[in-house]
């Protein structure tokens, strides 16, 4: 006799196996969403995107929380930097919650600064710092990334001077003795006749610098370090600048043509480590954070590396440039500006903090007086036993000034892209000459910069004001109207 | 001889190159994943330094005592890996069943149904579907903060329960799958819309229902920018979230990641062999008719 299949079975056959696998996925995951406490979040919030930042923040942190009433304690929340930016813009413009607190870097920042000055979403500190007497115990270059239109917007975390890092062993080793280096040309003079071709296979194994056309970051170092800049006070590029094209007119001769001396090992990838092991590369631009990078990365190189100043690019010049950097901005919407400026202070200006954020990361904090701190003096011995930190710091003060714009990035594409194609040039003719490259490094910048200049204008707060007639009279007679 | 050899051995014989360039072709697609899986045992300097294991003196020149689990230990440690994996299963699971059952219901509904607007409803659900995603993320993210419902779960699932996508699959395969005439004999026989609904149509579109779930919970599991967004309490992370945590400011730790990702996809990847048959099944229904 047939017997009818029962309503469980019938149950089942309805629906496809994938309905009940995902059906007893959902009631087994609802019920532990379910059950775990929700967590509120008491206080204060501080946004930070920096992961390797939290582990030195955390005691400090703990220690504030430990004196203060529950609705000044801080919970530092890290987040995914393009989240964070997603976040502060979408607070900035539209109002939707923020933090109390944030750590931004300074390409992030630099959106902040679009609008009018006083539309920034951050609070302006510059009244604070000056009058708590901040603006002279931090050092002062390291305010010019949080700086818009003379406004400071942010505390700065750091300085990020930049070295010059180098295989002392394969260096020292042919007897050059660094400490006559004084220029670039002086440093390509002493460096080529390591530049060698090992297994005859008509190929240089050996290059003198990491560098290629298309690492901006290097580029735009370079180029600040010889004294070059990308906008002025105004916010408005001044990318073609006759410094900037012989820096980029130079630059090109170093990666293309008879007078290539740079190969291209990008950082944080396992071809340029690896080419960094092998020996290929003598020497890299190093910012002072880089070296905590490789001490993790690479410590297979341990003893093999030293430091000097960054080859000037004229005798008595600069030795240093930046690159990177963070600051602590406080939101206007924040619920206790106060407070979190206190904490901000006990944070960033805590000598346990400096001391830390060098022994983790070789990170030199930019307030001056911790810079006689014990710990920088420390022999290094991934550096070969050089005090890395003193060597740091002894160009902190010279860094260049860097601008905050918000199309910082976009004139930095716009100046990489006018290297590749310098670079191609080379290759295409052969011309090496930097003084004959000139007018062709000129004309790029100037492409460069009418595309960033383009972009500038249609921002109506940073282009430049038409005169304004004040009066009827002042409408009718075309002569001076003079700006407030 | 070629001349003396049957139809299907010659048949047989054209096949080698098309299976050589197909396993070929399945070498090359597997070597990110032997990557990503070397990758997972190294520490970050072996990560740079060696493109799959690290070399030595060992068993087929490969340095063996450098790979390690800390990888794994530190994500199930540090950074609380099994709370995002149990994210993820609650916000994939949920989106996709309650995705899945309410564009069948809005589907059908389309399709089978004829009242006022329907052409309006059909209209809006076809623009819809030519909006690009991120183009709604400011005004969903606002709409989201103004609902109250930022670091949420349900600022996350709500938008995604009527996708339509799903709606218009949906209604493309009632349309084919479910006869008028069926609809009425049960509307004779006095079944309400419900019980039709649930005993009769849900069961003719069971192939779309596992391709649709599949779909919307593979869909859900990678989604990366949406938590990103939304949530902000770690505790609330998937893992997509999670995993992205590790890129950091001055270096990522690349076999934490790896590792990760290793733990991410094995529990899809299982899903997705013990449902595959579905899935294709409600792939290619409709693409040769009856």
């Amino acid at each position: 006799m047939h017997r009818p299949p029962s309503r469980l079975r019938t149950l089942l056959a309805s629906a496809s196996p994938a309905v009940w696998v995902l059906l007893a996925i959902a009631v087994v995951t609802s019920l532990y969403v379910w059950q775990r406490p929700a967590r509120h979040y008491e206080g204060l919030l501080f946004w930070t995107a920096a992961r390797a930042h939290t582990p030195a923040y955390a005691p400090l942190i703990e220690k504030w929380n430990r004196v203060h009433p529950p609705e000044k304690r801080v919970n530092m929340l890290l987040l995914d930097s393009g989240a964070l930016e997603r976040r502060m813009l979408s607070g900035f413009l539209s109002g939707t919650p923020v933090s109390d607190l944030m750590e931004v870097e300074r390409s992030v920042a630099g959106r902040a600064f679009t609008g009018p000055v006083e539309d920034v979403g951050f609070l302006d500190l510059t009244d604070r710092l000056r009058d708590e007497g901040l603006l002279d115990k931090i050092n002062a270059p390291s305010f010019g990334a949080w700086t818009t239109r003379g406004r400071i917007f942010g505390l700065p975390h750091d300085v990020h001077p930049v070295l010059l890092a180098y295989r002392s062993d394969i260096v020292e080793a042919a007897g050059i003795d660094v400490s006559q280096i004084e220029t670039w040309d002086d440093l390509i003079r002493a460096f080529r006749p390591l530049m060698k071709d090992f297994d005859g296979d008509g190929r240089t194994d050996r290059y003198i610098l990491n560098f290629w056309s298309t690492n901006g970051d290097v580029a735009t170092a370079l180029m600040l370090q010889a004294g070059g800049r990308f906008f002025d006070e105004n916010d408005r590029p001044v990318i073609n600048s006759e410094i900037n094209a012989r820096v980029l007119a130079t630059l090109a001769t170093w990666t293309a043509g008879t007078t290539r001396i740079s190969v291209d090992a990008p950082e944080f990838s396992a071809t340029g480590n690896q080419l960094r092991l092998q020996g290929t590369v003598i020497a890299s631009v190093m910012p002072d954070w880089l070296a905590g990078v490789w001490k993790i990365d690479l410590p297979a190189l341990s003893g093999k590396i030293k430091l000097m100043p960054l080859p000037t690019w004229t005798p008595g010049g600069r030795r240093t440039s930046a690159q990177g950097g963070s600051m602590l901005g406080i939101p206007k919407a924040s619920r206790d500006p106060e407070a979190c400026w206190a904490f901000a202070k006990e944070l960033y200006l805590s000598p346990a903090l400096a001391a830390e954020s060098y022994r983790a990361l070789s990170i030199i904090t930019p307030v001056k007086e911790f810079w006689s701190l014990p710990v920088f003096d420390e022999p290094d011995a991934y550096f070969g036993g050089q005090p890395a930190g003193r060597l740091f710091i002894n160009q902190a003060p010279n860094v260049p000034t860097r601008s905050s714009s918000p199309y910082g990035t976009l004139a930095q594409a716009r100046i990489t892209d006018a290297l590749i194609s310098l670079a191609a040039v080379i290759n295409r003719t052969g011309e090496t000459d930097v003084e004959k490259l000139l007018p062709e490094a000129r004309r790029l910048l100037d492409f460069a910069q009418d595309q960033v200049a383009r972009q500038v204008d249609r921002n109506v707060f940073l282009r430049p004001s038409p005169p304004v007639a004040t009066s009827v009279s002042e409408l009718s007679a075309p002569s001076a109207v003079s700006q407030p | 001889m070629t001349g003396d050899l049957s139809f299907s051995a010659r048949q047989k014989l054209l096949l080698i190159p098309v299976y050589t360039l197909l396993t070929i072709a399945a070498v090359v697609t597997l070597v990110p994943f032997v990557w990503m899986t070397c990758a997972a045992f190294k520490n970050n300097a072996d990560f740079f330094s060696s493109l799959f294991l690290p070399t030595g003196d060992g068993f087929l020149g490969i340095d063996w005592s450098r790979l390690t689990i800390t990888n794994f230990k530190r994500l199930f440690t540090e950074l609380s890996l099994g709370n995002a994996l149990m994210n993820s299963f609650f916000l994939s699971s949920v989106s996709a069943l309650l995705a899945t059952l309410c564009s069948a219901a809005g589907g059908y509904a389309l399709a089978k149904f004829r009242f006022a607007g329907r052409g309006v409803v059909l209209n809006l659900v076809l623009i819809a579907l030519v909006i690009p995603g991120p183009l709604l993320m400011a005004p969903g993210y606002q709409l989201i903060y103004k609902l109250g419902l930022l670091d949420t779960y349900a600022g996350l699932i709500l938008p995604g329960v009527a996708p339509a996508f799903g709606i218009f699959l949906f209604r493309q395969a009632a349309m084919n799958a479910i006869p008028h005439e069926l609809l009425e004999s049960a509307r004779i026989d006095g079944a309400g819309e419900l019980r039709i609904f649930f005993t009769m149509v849900l069961p003719l579109l069971r192939p779309m229902i596992g391709a649709f779930l599949m779909i919307t919970f593979l869909g859900t599991w990678n989604n990366f920018i949406g938590p990103q967004i939304i949530l902000q309490s770690p505790e609330l992370f998937p893992l997509s979230v999670a995993i992205n945590q590790l890129r950091g400011l001055y270096g990522t730790d690349y076999g934490m990641i790896m590792s990760g990702t290793l733990v991410s996809i094995a529990p899809v990847l299982a899903l997705f062999l013990l449902l595959q048959k579905e899935f294709i099944a409600g792939l290619t229904s409709g693409a040769v008719k009856g």
